[in-house]
């Protein structure tokens, strides 16, 4: 398997009222193609800053971040741009869309902007709503986003991060904002596109979002404390093992 | 609390804050300037022409012996209280020359006059009365001094007759008979031993010399009666009518009134727009407050003591700036007269505190939301969640649109309420632009020319001519005098055919009313060549044709009957036609070719037409204009364009004021674009910031809000352009009455109204929408992460 996303020493430094704040502390790490990594850690340890960092959402300060052999701290915003549109996909806490759009014509506005998909508006509408279809959100597609629920609208930001086939899809804490069944979901989704060979890294609190996950980066302070491996899962009963080990391991980490 | 939500806002919302205290300047500003001007305008006329002591009515004799006719006459009636003559020499610009003997440039006829012997009051630039001249000096009405750049200690020559005076001028007055832009005439004043000078010229004394009686009455009608008996006059008028000839400044003041009212409502609605985004950005905040406790009443003043606080400073400033911006506009006019203002700075005061308190019941009024709001509601950010309403009718599938134009497009369809500031602000704006460009396109065209006469190649405006007309004793005279001009530019190669206007004085009675009204015939031009708005032409000796104002006065109508007195003989006359003219002010009867007139009652020949016989293009036509000038030495030979800008005289002004409305409304949309813009940013933070995660380019996000505003934009403006055509003839059409013409064809040049001026709103708002939205730069793609 291919690596995807490596980060070599990465940094991010923020100075508030010149004060120096060393958020990433020379992190490593790689992430091979069809995996699905969750990072951990508790608040204020860096996952959101180690995750916008290396979609190249957020500047770095030093180190590097090489994404399909590119090093994306050496890129300008326009070639950014064109990455995250092409090649990325994001979904974050809050299902954020835009109001004046219905819930299709949201998912597939990043591949009518997209240079790379080559296709015809029709096809775009199709595919759009096939991903929804598979999401089970087709009965949306022509709702305003206000008449939606949050889990629905999720699913509807999964299926944007989606559009333009990217290579790796960057949630954060992506059931964070959503009830429980509605988070499940969402995680099941995310799974399921993950078995289909999309490559998903994600920050969350929960552990049995970390759990669906193939591995888990534990970030303390800066940089990552631990590392915990998990096979794919299989079926409910070891979902429920899998949360209770990594449960264990969380606490040893300092949960 | 109070004071740490309205720093937070004042200083969160800096550059809102600050267009917005912007428009509270510039609103309170010009309707404290713009009542100002109004009350000292309406009340001015009057002030001036009382400080003048100018009567009740004015009456000017000229022409061979003409003086001494009007006292006996005025002495015997009754009607007359008091009246006031002063003699006067009656000119041309070939009487005044600069010191090298080159041309001056004069209007209309001029007249020369010893200040001894004047009864009216003048006055200087500073507003006080001129009582003496020294000899060898001249003080000069009018914009003689300004139109050939002519300052104070400049010589000029002055020939009447055999009688040559170097003059030095000592500077100018003001004359509140002949000063008004619709007379327009030039007095000389001067020394009354050089006045001696001139009148020791016998052919002066016998043929230039003329009065001018000021008349005190209760009876203006009566006056009319009594006063058509004396032979000779050349003008008479009342004291309304006077006062009718400073409408053109009127209309000034009351153009820049309408456009304070415009930019009060432009005002109110970008105030509207702004309290409720401020109000629908702070729903949470305002949560909060209702569910700690806070009463609405509490709430809503927060956002009334911020417009208070606004309306206050705003309201000092325009104040303050409204007296030297009041004091810019009257220039023009006050340049002419002597304005009374005692109560100037009350009225300022008495709008700015009106506009304040428009503003704070305004924004009371804005705040009421507040009320209807739920503690619950307003913490979701005012989304109730109820809202069913079909979006997006417009989809990004059917189209292949770019996502920019997409966006843009599918947000003005989707709310348009959100764009109505921008659309009715522009909308208002570029209408009234458009209405003033419609209207000084009618005056430079030669659509008004039919008003004056009827359509020629070209006009000379020899201010000589009536004089020169009464010369040739009949009509058999005036027709050699016609064929001489003919022949000679025909000797020049230009074959032409030359006729004239010719307006008399006659004494007009109907139903026991007799007035001294202007009688037109025509020498060379039939009758049935002029247009009229209804029945036939008059084409015998007893017919005629009159104009509505004449109607009014005689109380006649088209079959009546009215008995005109032609001098050699009395004939009633019946009425066949209406038409309408701008000359007289519309008090003009047309006579028939086969009417007695009678060369001694010739009272103005202001134009020879010109009309060449082998069918010139226009750009031969402006050549021999310059051919014909040099042949006349005369420099007023103009074509129907020229000459309709020459009657109308209030063109330039026109012009003046209509670049000053597009000047506002560039502010305006650049103020307008800039506030909504950094409200719309603000309110789309976050959707940028998410479009700019998912991997749009700033470029892209700028082309999306600039267009919005362009679409919007373009909208207004040509809404404005179609609702120009119809809303000119309404608001435009009384101006033109008030003058004389009641049924005006407007000029509407397409390539203004629906391309240059929509073009340069629509550049206007693209460039300041761009620039504005360059903000959306400093978006930071990772604050889709921060979203609230």
């Amino acid at each position: 398997m291919s690596t995807v996303l490596t980060a070599k020493d990465l940094c991010k430094t923020y100075i508030v009222n010149k004060r120096q704040n060393n958020v990433l502390k020379n992190v490593n790490f790689s992430i091979d193609e069809g995996e699905m990594v969750a990072i951990m850690g508790p608040s204020g340890s860096g996952k959101s800053t180690l995750l916008y960092a290396v979609s190249g959402m957020d500047s770095i300060t030093a180190g590097e971040v090489d994404f399909s052999g590119r090093n994306i701290a050496k890129m300008d915003e326009k070639k950014l741009a064109e990455l995250r549109l092409d090649e990325m996909g994001f979904i974050f806490q809050q299902m954020y869309m835009l109001k004046n759009l219905t819930v299709l014509d949201n998912i597939i506005l990043p591949s009518c902007q997209s240079k790379k998909i080559k296709e015809t508006r029709k096809e775009t509408v199709q595919r759009g709503e096939a991903l929804m279809r598979k999401l089970n959100i087709i009965d949306i597609a022509d709702n305003d986003i206000t008449e939606v629920s949050g889990g629905q609208l999720q699913r509807a930001c999964i299926c944007r991060s989606m559009i333009n086939n990217p290579k790796i899809i960057f949630a954060d804490e992506p059931t964070g904002a959503l009830n429980r069944s509605s988070s499940d979901e969402v995680m099941e989704e995310l799974s399921k596109l993950n078995n289909d060979g999309t490559t998903i890294m994600l920050v969350t609190h929960d552990v049995k979002v970390a759990a669906k996950c193939t591995r888990v980066l534990y970030i303390v302070d800066g940089n990552i404390k631990g590392e915990y491996n998990i096979s794919k899962c299989e079926n409910a009963s070891q979902i429920r093992e899998r949360e209770r080990v990594l449960n264990n391991w969380l606490m040893e980490m300092g949960w | 609390m109070y004071l740490s939500i309205l720093k937070k806002d004042l200083k969160r919302k800096k550059t809102m804050n600050v267009v917005l205290l912007m428009f509270i300047i510039l609103a309170v500003m010009f309707v404290a300037s713009g009542l100002n001007n109004v009350m000292t305008v309406i009340n001015g006329t009057d002030y001036y022409l009382d400080k003048a002591d100018i009567g009740d009515y004015v009456i000017i004799t000229m022409g061979d012996d003409s003086t001494g006719n009007a006292a006996p006459i005025l002495d015997k009636a009754e009607c007359v209280k008091s009246y006031k003559i002063e003699s006067s020499i009656f000119g041309s610009q070939d009487n005044v020359r600069m010191i090298d003997g080159t041309d001056t440039e004069t209007k209309n006829i001029t007249l020369f006059q010893s200040i001894s012997d004047t009864k009216l009051k003048f006055f200087d630039v500073n507003n006080e009365p001129v009582t003496e001249i020294k000899q060898g000096e001249v003080m000069v009405a009018g914009d003689f001094i300004k139109n050939n750049d002519f300052k104070a200690g400049d010589y000029i020559r002055i020939k009447l007759g055999d009688v040559q005076l170097d003059l030095k001028i000592a500077g100018k007055v003001k004359d509140a008979f002949l000063g008004s832009r619709f007379m327009g005439n030039t007095r000389f004043l001067l020394n009354q031993s050089d006045y001696d000078k001139f009148m020791s010229d016998e052919s002066i004394k016998a043929h230039y010399q003329g009065e001018i009686a000021y008349i005190e009455t209760d009876d203006v009608s009566a006056v009319k009666n009594a006063i058509s008996d004396i032979p000779g006059v050349a003008f008479d008028g009342t004291r309304d009518m006077l006062k009718m000839c400073y409408v053109m400044d009127m209309i000034v003041a009351f153009i820049v009134l309408i456009l304070s009212i415009c930019l009060i409502v432009v005002s109110f609605v970008v105030l509207r727009f702004s309290i409720g985004f401020t109000i629908a950005e702070e729903y949470r905040e305002i949560g909060v407050m209702k569910a700690i406790g806070l009463k609405n009443r509490k709430i809503r003043g927060l956002y009334i003591v911020k417009y208070m606080i606004m309306s206050t400073v705003g309201g000092i400033i325009g104040l303050f700036a409204s007296i030297p911006f009041g004091k810019m506009l009257l220039m023009s006019v006050s340049e002419n007269m002597v304005l009374g203002n005692t109560a100037g700075i009350l009225i300022n005061i008495i709008s700015t505190v009106g506009t304040m308190a428009l503003i704070l019941l305004f924004s009371y009024s804005c705040t009421g939301k507040v009320k209807k709001l739920t503690p619950i509601d307003a913490i979701r950010s005012g989304q109730t969640g109820e809202r069913f309403r079909k979006k997006g009718f417009f989809r990004i599938g059917k189209t292949n649109a770019k996502p920019a134009v997409y966006m843009a497009v599918n947000d003005i369809l989707s709310a348009p309420k959100r764009f109505m500031t921008v659309i009715i602000s522009f909308f208002i704006c570029t209408l009234f632009v458009l209405m003033l460009v419609n209207t000084v396109a009618t005056m430079k065209s030669p659509n008004l020319i039919t008003t004056f006469g009827t359509e020629s190649d070209l006009y000379i405006t020899d201010v000589d001519s009536a004089m020169t007309i009464k010369n040739t004793g009949n009509k058999e005279g005036v027709k050699k005098e016609l064929k001489r001009i003919s022949d000679e530019i025909t000797a020049k190669g230009m074959p032409c055919e030359v006729s004239v206007d010719i307006q008399y004085k006659y004494k007009v009675t109907s139903n026991e009313k007799a007035c001294s009204i202007s009688c037109a015939q025509s020498v060379g031009i039939g009758t049935d060549e002029y247009e009229y708005s209804e029945g036939t032409a008059p084409k015998y000796k007893n017919e005629i044709a009159i104009t509505p104002q004449v109607s009014e006065m005689l109380d006649a109508k088209i079959g009546d009957t009215v008995t005109i007195d032609f001098g050699t003989e009395k004939v009633d006359c019946v009425i066949t036609a209406y038409f309408q003219t701008m000359n007289q002010m519309g008090e003009l009867i047309r006579l028939s070719d086969e009417a007695p007139t009678d060369m001694s009652f010739v009272s103005v020949a202001r134009q020879y037409q010109v009309d060449f016989t082998d069918n010139p293009s226009a750009e031969e036509i402006e050549n021999r204009k310059e051919r014909i000038q040099k042949l006349y030495d005369n420099l007023d030979v103009m074509t129907a364009t020229e000459y309709c800008i020459d009657c109308v005289s209030v063109v330039p002004t026109m012009e003046a004021v209509q670049y000053l409305l597009l000047a506002i409304t560039v502010i305006v949309v650049i103020l307008v674009t800039i506030l909504v813009e950094r409200s719309f940013i603000s309110d789309e933070h976050s959707q940028i910031a998410i479009l700019k995660a998912i991997g749009f380019r700033s470029g892209t996000i700028i082309k999306w809000h600039t267009l919005r505003f362009g679409i919007a934009a373009l909208a207004a403006a040509i809404l404005a352009a179609i609702a120009s055509i119809p809303m000119t003839e309404l608001c435009i059409s009384p101006i033109f009455g008030m003058m004389g013409a009641n049924d005006i064809d407007f000029n509407i040049d397409p390539l203004q109204i629906f391309l240059i001026y929509p073009l340069v709103v629509f550049a206007v708002t693209i460039i300041t929408a761009c620039i504005t939205s360059l903000y959306t730069k400093t978006i930071k793609t990772s604050e889709a992460t921060n979203i609230e």
